[in-house]
């Protein structure tokens, strides 16, 4: 039945044209190529992959850390959003996108040090989702991706090819929502 | 004549007895439509899929104009003139001095209430970011990040408003349905049996219900497009 009215909707509004957001650049090719995680604490260093390796926190270090994630997080997301408008725009504003892409890349390393055990929904309040601890590897490998998409689209903005950098925006858009569909709950703020 | 069966039309049924036309097409496909893409827009942005869920949005616009326009030119039941009474009018109605079809006195005032409260949401979305910044309502440009943050915010809460008049709505149907007057059947079927002397809808041009619908399509793409002149 609602596929039925849905596609009618569609049909409904057809020749509309494609949302800029439904480019379908798949991820997963960073993610199978630099993440494989090993438990040890060099090749974490390596990888940049240093969150496995964090000892679990507790008390006011938990809080200390949880506050800089959310922090952190809030700050990625102001820069998204500038760069999207900017994105959108006839005329993008070079200097802001450099200023928030080498921002947004800056803070993806940071977030390696963002999910220690003991910072979950248990401990405060978060939006990260106990499923974090649950399948570590995935998560470490989703971040990985998004490491990965904010390096190669602060890349980008070394050079004037606007066209690149809206491809690589879009795949760090992938990334983003791939790790927070699975591991990022609806309730918080 | 004792004896005689009374006269009736083929079928076996009086005349006045049968259903006659209450709602035309339009009507009852906007109806249904908007009821489904509610519920589609509610499903889709809580399970990741903020794609669709602007889709159907537009598509709610889309019905939304499109009835505005038929309120006007459509079948008798259809129109506001018919149907929009002032206080008086519903007085009168509570007082059961009420004949008609279509929408009562009090009914449409749900119908005004319920439409402005649908155009209130979509006007919200349309200007609206999702959390990321990876989704935008097609409108968002013309408002600042933040505003379309705090717009994000309300249109999650109005929800709670669309969802409050759809309670009122299914309740006052369970009411009518428990005084006997059956609301879902002709909102399906669009015929219902009136009482004698009543007049049946006269319905609208077919016509003019594609007009509508192309006006309504215009107005929404241009909207996806970005309004005034394309966005940027």
């Amino acid at each position: 039945m609602r596929v039925v009215i849905t596609a009618a909707a569609c049909a409904m509004l057809a020749a509309c044209g494609g949302q800029q957001t439904s480019q379908a650049n798949n991820v997963q090719a960073n993610v199978s190529n630099d993440s494989r995680p090993e438990q040890t604490a060099s090749s974490n260093a390596v990888n940049g992959m240093v969150m496995l390796a964090v000892p679990s926190v507790s008390g006011a270090a938990a809080a200390k850390i949880m506050h800089q994630r959310h922090e952190g997080m809030e700050t990625i997301g102001k820069d998204f959003k500038a760069l999207h408008r900017e994105f959108d725009s006839a005329s993008p504003n070079l200097a802001l996108v450099r200023t928030a892409a080498g921002q947004i890349t800056g803070l993806s390393h940071e977030a390696s040090g963002w999910f220690p055990a003991g910072t979950g929904p248990d401990v405060g309040k978060t939006a990260a989702k106990p499923e974090i601890w649950q399948d570590p590897k995935d998560f470490a490998a989703k971040l990985s991706a998004f490491q990965s998409a904010a390096a190669a689209l602060n890349a980008t903005t070394t050079h004037n090819d606007v066209g690149q950098m809206k491809a690589r925006f879009a795949d760090l858009g992938n990334a983003c929502k791939a790790c927070h569909d699975k591991y990022r709950s609806e309730e918080h703020h | 004549m004792q004896g005689l069966p009374r006269q009736v039309p083929l079928g076996g049924t009086p005349l006045s007895r049968q259903p006659q036309p209450v709602w035309d097409l339009p009507v009852r496909l906007v109806h249904w439509l908007l009821a489904a893409l509610i519920a589609f827009s509610w499903w889709s942005v809580h399970n990741h899929h903020a794609d669709w869920h602007i889709w159907s949005g537009c598509a709610v616009l889309t019905l939304l104009i499109f009835r505005l326009l038929w309120g006007f030119v459509g079948s008798s039941t259809a129109r506001f003139s018919t149907f929009v009474r002032g206080p008086r009018g519903v007085r009168d109605y509570l007082r059961g001095s009420w004949r008609g079809i279509g929408h009562n006195p009090l009914g449409a005032l749900s119908v005004l209430v319920l439409f402005g409260a649908l155009g209130v949401q979509v006007a919200l979305g349309l200007i609206s970011e999702d959390e990321d910044g990876i989704y935008t309502g097609p409108l968002y440009r013309l408002v600042s990040s933040d505003t379309s943050d705090k717009a994000r915010d309300l249109h999650a809460l109005w929800f709670n408003v669309i969802l409050g008049l759809i309670v009122l709505h299914v309740a006052a149907i369970i009411f009518y349905r428990m005084r006997g007057e059956r609301l879902t059947i002709p909102m399906i079927t669009g015929r219902a049996v009136l009482e004698p002397g009543t007049q049946p809808m006269r319905p609208g041009k077919w016509w003019a219900a594609l007009i509508c619908l192309a006006v309504g399509i215009g107005i929404t793409r241009w909207i996806i497009a970005g309004a005034p002149p394309f966005g940027s």
